[in-house]
């Protein structure tokens, strides 16, 4: 067991070692690296319910929006009017000192953690009681309805958008903002993970697994599962919201169903990512998140206007190919390694069969 | 879980080989060719207008470089451009930015399709100092904050219909006007919106109603029965081209009679050839139109224009796509101007443009947009089933009388 542990300390400073260094060895593609650290955030948290509580949600994407639009108000809001900031032009008249950019952006990251947590739940509490697709269709509305709603408030731009505040002119270095937003996402990232991996190991993953295998016989063994559910929600809805404020402040103009409640392209990369690395595993979503990433980089430029017809028959290819994903092919392969004890007798006598 | 931990470590020292390899740059100027990039939406909802930019773009780099090309410090240069798909979304087009200047090495940007992605991709520019010349993004708010690197050749969107009420005001005996208006809810369309308010305000005219109508615009009867019911002077409605298209559709199937409908991006949806006799009246905001009397000598008139395009791409320009040709022009005129390839001695150049092309004359305002050129309106009018875009105002190039009010649906055969 020790010696286990070892390797894995290894394993984990080396990746750490790696995300720290990364924007300086591959300083070109800050921003890329950035969107994959936000990408796996998001996989992970999406596994959270869909991989280990069983619920399909296509809602996670409203406090990824949320977080957005929230991290950018209170930046905005705290120092100068917002409604006059949004109306146009206000960027102009409005700046924001150093000091205030990051205060802004710190106290902004803080809200858009705490607030997409209260909201789930409390959405949570009304439609966890909902299974199946019910749920998943559910939720789907959630984001489309946060899109359009958003689209009509003045005070965030409506269908103008909203351009964050830009990244304070004092600093002189170009490659300061990228940094910025790179170590800030990279840090979220290792924050997730760590969270995630804490899970895990605690009966509460436990408790999760049971509602998705089989939630009545759960509820009869007398665990209380809507609380359960609503918290483990809460926890996909703090992160969300965290890379949501991150990616606005990084992408630097919101708007409401392209970049913020973007459920066409983010709200459904997020469980692409992690069924194709696999559900229900640590480092399923990472892997996927990873994989998927590197896909529509380096390829989707080469097949211009076709990419989306990749996409889908990369789906296809998923689905039928590793229905359980990259971790779930890989465990059946080698169980082994994933330390499933095998009878070597009875798995013969198996092949035999077939 | 050791062999899982040797997987992984192979996994990632993979991609970091890969990623090394990879961040070999081009240059910003090449052997003999000007290297410019731009995000170009060719798939998702502005792909048809994203198509005809890119279009625009294309045939402008290819009359240039054949008629010579741009001549710095005595050598001549081809332009070359570095195309991404941006999908239509503002976030894409940003990273893609970020990616046409830091990794493939673009010094010099043409702008996207449509002001909301030219407004999340202006910051981008803007941040590393690359000059952008852009002619899809007519947002007003583009051009009051402050941004020095940006440079639209196009008149601002706030501009696109106010002439419209003008022209129903007059219409009226100088009294205002009952104004019904749908706007599809993006920068673009908000901004003639906001246009139109102001023009109302100006002429005393009242707003009836005032819709949103949703991105991905298929749909608009609610709007539609409304106005059959409150009977406006004009109806106002700007989305794109689906909006354009949706609007004509849906007025014809539900009969709706309205003494003045005006409207943008008719040229840009094929109105007059998709929805021939139905368009007919209809009053339409462009920018540009073939009739107009500019000229330059890369692409003669905007007739010889027009006639060039149908025989390369099989269809009348819309003007979308002669102002993405007007875009090189500029790029080439302020290159040679500034004799060099230091983006700050092109931005000064662009700054001090004053130039006209067959697309209209271009002189830029403080704020970046073109101060230069009016915008027109023309009417769709049929003879038989034969229907075409008539200039109706500025009364300078009008062909054509403006046809008031719109016969009843009725009266129409």
């Amino acid at each position: 067991m020790e010696k286990v542990k070892q390797k894995d300390l290894i394993l984990y400073s080396g990746l750490i070692i790696l995300g720290l260094a990364a924007p300086y060895l591959f300083s070109a593609f800050k921003v890329q690296l950035t969107y994959l650290c936000v990408l796996i955030v998001l996989a992970m948290t999406w596994n959270l319910q869909g991989g280990e509580m069983g619920y399909n949600t296509f809602g996670n994407i409203l406090f990824y929006g949320l977080g957005m639009y929230l991290t950018a108000s209170v930046q905005v809001g705290m120092f100068f009017p917002l409604a006059e900031w949004t109306e146009s032009g206000g960027e102009k008249t409005f700046v924001h000192t150093t000091a205030q950019y990051f205060q802004g952006i710190g106290v902004g990251l803080l809200v858009s953690a705490i607030v997409p947590a209260i909201i789930a739940g409390a959405i949570g509490y009304a439609i966890l009681g909902l299974r199946g697709h019910y749920f998943a269709i559910c939720t789907l509305g959630l984001g489309i309805a946060a899109g359009e709603i958003a689209g009509g408030i003045e005070i965030i731009g409506a269908g103008q958008g909203f351009t964050t505040p830009p990244f304070p002119a004092e600093i002189v270095d170009t490659e300061a903002r990228g940094k910025f937003f790179y170590f800030l996402s990279f840090a979220l990232l290792v924050g997730t993970f760590i969270f995630v991996k804490y899970i895990y190991g605690s009966r509460f993953r436990l408790i999760l697994n049971a509602i998705r295998d089989n939630e009545d016989k759960a509820e009869a063994m007398g665990i209380q599962t809507m609380k359960y559910k609503i918290v483990g929600w809460m926890c996909s809805a703090f992160f969300c919201g965290l890379a949501g404020g991150i990616m606005g402040g990084l992408i630097g103009y919101i708007d409401s169903t392209d970049v913020a409640f973007d459920g066409r392209e983010m709200g459904v990369f997020m469980v692409l990512m992690a069924i194709l690395g696999g559900k229900g595993t640590l480092w399923g979503p990472v892997i996927g998140a990873t994989l998927f990433h590197f896909f529509k980089e380096g390829l989707w430029t080469l097949i211009l206007g076709w990419q989306y017809v990749a996409l889908g028959v990369l789906i296809v290819v998923i689905v039928v190919y590793f229905p359980e994903g990259l971790m779930g092919w890989l465990r059946e392969k080698y169980p082994e390694r994933f330390g499933e004890v095998i009878d070597e007798k009875d798995r013969k006598a198996q092949v035999e069969l077939k | 879980m050791n062999k899982i931990a040797k997987l992984f470590v192979t996994f990632i020292s993979a991609i970091t080989l890969a990623l090394v390899s990879f961040t070999s740059s081009f240059a910003k100027v090449e052997g003999e060719y000007i290297v410019l990039g731009s995000a170009i939406s060719l798939t998702g909802k502005y792909s048809s207008n994203g198509v005809h930019t890119q279009n625009g773009y294309n045939m402008a780099v290819e009359r240039i470089n054949k008629m010579g090309g741009v001549e710095v410090q005595g050598k001549k240069y081809k332009f070359e451009i570095i195309y991404y798909d941006d999908e239509s979304n503002p976030k894409r087009a940003a990273q893609l930015a970020e990616r046409l200047i830091k990794q493939d090495g673009v010094h010099y940007m043409l702008g996207p399709y449509s002001s909301g992605l030219t407004k999340a991709i202006a910051p981008v520019t803007e941040k590393y100092k690359i000059p952008m010349v852009e002619a899809n993004g007519a947002s007003r708010s583009l051009f009051t904050k402050g941004y020095k690197y940006l440079f639209a050749v196009l008149s601002p969107a706030n501009q696109y219909l106010e002439v419209a009420i003008d022209l129903a005001v007059e219409k009226n005996g100088g009294k205002g006007v009952k104004i019904a208006q749908a706007f599809e809810q993006d920068a673009f369309s908000q901004d003639v919106r906001l246009g139109i308010l102001d023009a109302a305000k100006r002429t005393g005219s009242e707003i009836i109603i005032d819709d949103k109508l949703p991105k991905e615009l298929n749909d608009m009867a609610a709007t539609l029965a409304k106005v059959k019911a409150v009977k406006p002077d004009v109806l106002v409605v700007s989305g794109h081209t689906k909006g354009a298209l949706t609007a004509i559709r849906q007025i014809s199937e539900m009969k709706v009679d309205v003494p003045m409908l005006a409207m943008t991006h008719c040229d840009a949806a094929k109105l007059s050839k998709q929805h021939g006799k139905k368009s007919e009246f209809a009053l339409c905001a462009s920018q540009w139109h073939k009739n107009l009397s500019y000229k330059d000598k890369f692409f003669g008139s905007g007739k010889k224009y027009a006639k060039d395009f149908q025989k390369e791409f099989g269809y009348d320009p819309p003007y979308q796509s002669a102002e993405s040709s007007a875009a090189l022009l500029v790029f080439k005129d302020a290159f040679e101007r500034a004799n060099s390839f230091d983006r700050d001695a092109v931005r000064d150049a662009l700054v001090d443009t004053e130039m006209q092309t067959f697309y209209g004359n271009i002189k830029f305002g403080p704020g970046g947009q073109n101060v230069a050129k009016p915008m027109i309106l023309f009417q769709v009018r049929c003879k038989g089933d034969d229907c075409e875009n008539r200039v109706v105002a500025p009364t300078k190039w009008a062909s054509d009388k403006f046809y008031h009010p719109i016969p009843k649906w009725s009266e129409r055969s």
